[in-house]
């Protein structure tokens, strides 16, 4: 078995940030995949049969782009193995589903809106400006950084057996676990824009009693999310919630 | 319990079959009839990542499904029969084994010799006599990707 070589192996990882770079309906992700693993076969081949096989994986494939690192650490190793082309190609088939499915409920519908609360209950709670991006932008970033680092990785290591692996991180825990934070964080938004907003001031509801009220309804949204889970919690939420600030604010004015 | 769906799909198990499908017709099994995948333990692995975990995701081969259709039939669990080509299928609902079943064309992808009959749905003059064949072995054709969608009729589906 002939291993990857650090260098290749840093540059396919470098270069697959940029896997949907040339993003079509045809092949999807196959042009940023070839791309991405580009350094492992100049590595492996030489002259037309390095031709042949970045052909071979410009072909359809496609996954959430935080996850696709995984199919690609796996594939850098298939090829570095000298594995047959046909093994490749089916193990890619595969894994297109549940890196997709994966991928789109933990990131899309959990982390993503889940984070983009921090920053706004931040800025509800009077922060700084450049505070409520940075407590966006930070956890964000360093957990989508973890994701792909993780999948490169694990894929690196396993190759085509990585599906065990997949199941034991138990993925779709995690964005149960990451939906239900996420849940309580809609909560105290809630909460906070009805007691502290403009708002609240406009509507007079600052002080006393009503604050207790909204303080209420903010742990029962809290208590609704962690016994329904994702079934009520959707990023839709978000918008809606984010909708009627919104329209209560201009009103206010 | 009658089988619920019978799908060829070449992606087999995936977002249109879990969420699309799945919701509507609350599965409690996937079987997936499949010569290669009923031998292959790392890519059943893989398929099975895919489906929600309260699902069950069993393979079998295709004379092996033949033998166990009626069991499905009789029993209590709600499934949903894939496979990734006409060819399974038609393995399958040989010798009228099917007869008065439906079948969906849900995901046959575009490769060198196929028309395109919808965005999801390509057939080559081979597909299109499987297809024949199926009609002609007592099962209704047609090809429809999601529950919701305008399906398309063995007419259409088998015209040359």
């Amino acid at each position: 078995m002939s291993a990857v070589t650090s260098s290749a192996r840093a540059s396919a990882f470098l270069r697959s940030f940029t896997i949907q770079g040339s993003w079509n309906y045809r092949t999807m992700l196959g042009g940023g995949f070839a791309f991405a693993l580009l350094p492992v076969l100049r590595q492996v081949f030489r002259g037309p049969q390095l031709t042949e096989a970045l052909r071979r994986h410009t072909e359809h494939f496609n996954a959430h782009p935080y996850l696709a690192g995984l199919a690609l650490g796996a594939a850098a190793k298939l090829e570095a193995d000298g594995c047959d082309p046909e093994l490749v190609r089916r193990f890619k088939t595969a894994i297109k589903g549940p890196l997709g499915g994966l991928g789109d409920a933990l990131v899309w519908a959990a982390w993503l809106p889940a984070t983009a609360l921090l920053g706004l209950i931040a800025h509800f709670s009077g922060a700084p400006p450049w505070l409520c991006v940075l407590v966006f932008l930070l956890p964000y970033n360093l957990g989508h950084l973890a994701l792909r680092l993780w999948g490169f990785r694990t894929g690196l290591r396993w190759g085509h057996e990585v599906g065990r692996v997949l199941r034991e991180a138990a993925l779709g825990r995690r964005t149960e676990t990451v939906s239900r934070a996420g849940a309580l964080l809609l909560g105290v938004f809630a909460g906070l824009v009805c007691t502290v907003g403009p708002a609240a001031s406009a509507a007079g509801l600052r002080g006393g009693a009503s604050e207790a009220l909204w303080l209420v309804l903010a742990v029962g949204a809290f208590v609704v999310g962690l016994v329904g889970g994702v079934r009520v919690w959707r990023p839709a939420a978000v918008v809606v919630v984010g909708a009627v600030v919104s329209i209560l604010t201009v009103a206010a004015r | 319990m009658p089988i619920l769906l019978f799908r060829v799909d070449e992606r087999l198990i995936h977002g249109q079959v879990v969420i699309g499908w799945g919701k509507q017709l609350q599965p409690d099994r996937y079987v997936v009839v499949d010569d290669e995948l009923a031998n292959s333990e790392w890519e059943q692995e893989l398929y099975r990542l895919a489906a929600a975990d309260a699902t069950d995701v069993g393979f079998c081969s295709v004379a092996d499904a033949r033998e166990r259709i009626a069991s499905w039939r009789a029993g209590e669990a709600r499934t949903v029969v894939l496979t990734r080509d006409l060819e399974s299928m038609l393995g399958l609902a040989r010798e009228h084994a099917m007869e008065g079943e439906s079948v969906n064309l849900g995901g046959i992808h575009h490769t060198e010799g196929r028309r395109r009959v919808r965005p999801y749905l390509y057939l080559s003059a081979e597909d299109r006599e499987r297809v024949r064949a199926l009609a002609e072995e007592g099962v209704t054709v047609s090809g429809r990707d999601l529950p919701g969608s305008l399906g398309v009729g063995l007419d259409n589906l088998i015209e040359d």
